[in-house]
């Protein structure tokens, strides 16, 4: 979901830079307001855990592939202000040093999956997180749902696509609506053990 | 955190063996489905230090190895560093 270069118009790429920009202030802003200095190498080593699950491609069946985005398990382990912060970090190593996903449609990569996949994954885990397990896998399912249609009406908006949002709406909701169950179950997987082995950990920035 | 630490090493090991996979299945993610489909075409100007996660000279199994690694021991020093600066 790593929006390359020459994707969207220029007008989206600076909009979606300055959302991003003031997102990313706001929340550094809570962050050092809430954290104890303590708990920032926890979202260093959040950063860096969904750094490394974003290595892994899953190969499926039929040529296409998903990697987990993270952004809503990441909200429900550390918040949602210093998941951004989290998020922020793996996107921007990635472009820079690895040239995944491109500079100048960064702010909307960080739009997509550090705040869009964020947010909606803390609020709907926060709605839900009476009922058990079901809370985190809708919250990693349509978090990156979500994710994903702002992706395509992003691009579905630009020259470059010919503005056929038409068509790239229904196919970013499509398939990652069907990818999204794995990240639902990857997000359940991992807030299910960390709940049970180390509630300790549970949203530290809360 | 020193589990967090082994389950991030462990995927890291894993990492190539997922890129093998994937080349079998000849994949495609859908953002490029969708690019395909609307006739668009990328235009990347910068490619970044390891372009792709592709370290020169190295097979790309390889690279996914040591790019993995790098990218974690980036992203945790940025980290530690902030803290570092925050308790001066």
């Amino acid at each position: 979901m790593h929006i390359p270069d020459g994707y969207l118009d220029w007008w989206i790429c600076v909009a979606m830079y300055v959302i991003s920009a003031i997102v990313i202030g706001y929340s550094i802003k809570k962050v050092r307001g809430s954290m104890e200095g303590q708990h920032i190498p926890l979202i260093g080593v959040v950063a860096a855990g969904i750094f490394a699950a974003q290595m892994l491609n899953w190969p499926i069946v039929g040529g296409t592939s998903a990697h987990f985005v993270g952004g809503a398990l990441a909200a429900i382990l550390l918040g949602p202000y210093a998941a951004t912060l989290a998020m922020t970090s793996v996107l921007v190593v990635q472009c820079l040093v690895f040239g995944d996903g491109g500079i100048t449609t960064l702010g909307a990569n960080i739009f997509n999956m550090a705040i869009v996949d964020v947010f909606v994954g803390y609020a709907v885990y926060n709605a839900l997180k009476k009922h058990g397990a079901i809370a985190p896998f809708l919250a990693g399912w349509l978090g990156i749902w979500l994710a994903a249609i702002a992706c395509g009406v992003e691009i579905g908006i630009s020259s470059t696509f010919a503005y056929k949002i038409g068509i790239t709406v229904p196919t970013m909701a499509i398939w990652h609506g069907v990818l999204g169950v794995i990240e639902g179950l990857a997000t359940m997987g991992v807030v299910s053990y960390i709940r049970v082995h180390h509630p300790e950990k549970m949203e530290v920035a809360a | 955190m020193k589990k967090a630490y082994v389950a991030i090493a462990v995927m890291l090991i894993l990492a190539p063996l997922f890129a093998w996979a994937a080349d079998l299945v000849n994949y495609s993610e859908p953002l490029e489905n969708a690019a395909e489909e609307a006739g668009a075409e990328e235009n990347q100007s910068y490619s970044g230090i390891f372009p792709d996660y592709t370290v020169p000279g190295l097979n790309p199994y390889i690279s996914a190895l040591i790019t993995g690694f790098m990218g974690v021991a980036i992203i945790l020093a940025v980290f530690y560093g902030v803290k570092m600066a925050k308790n001066d």
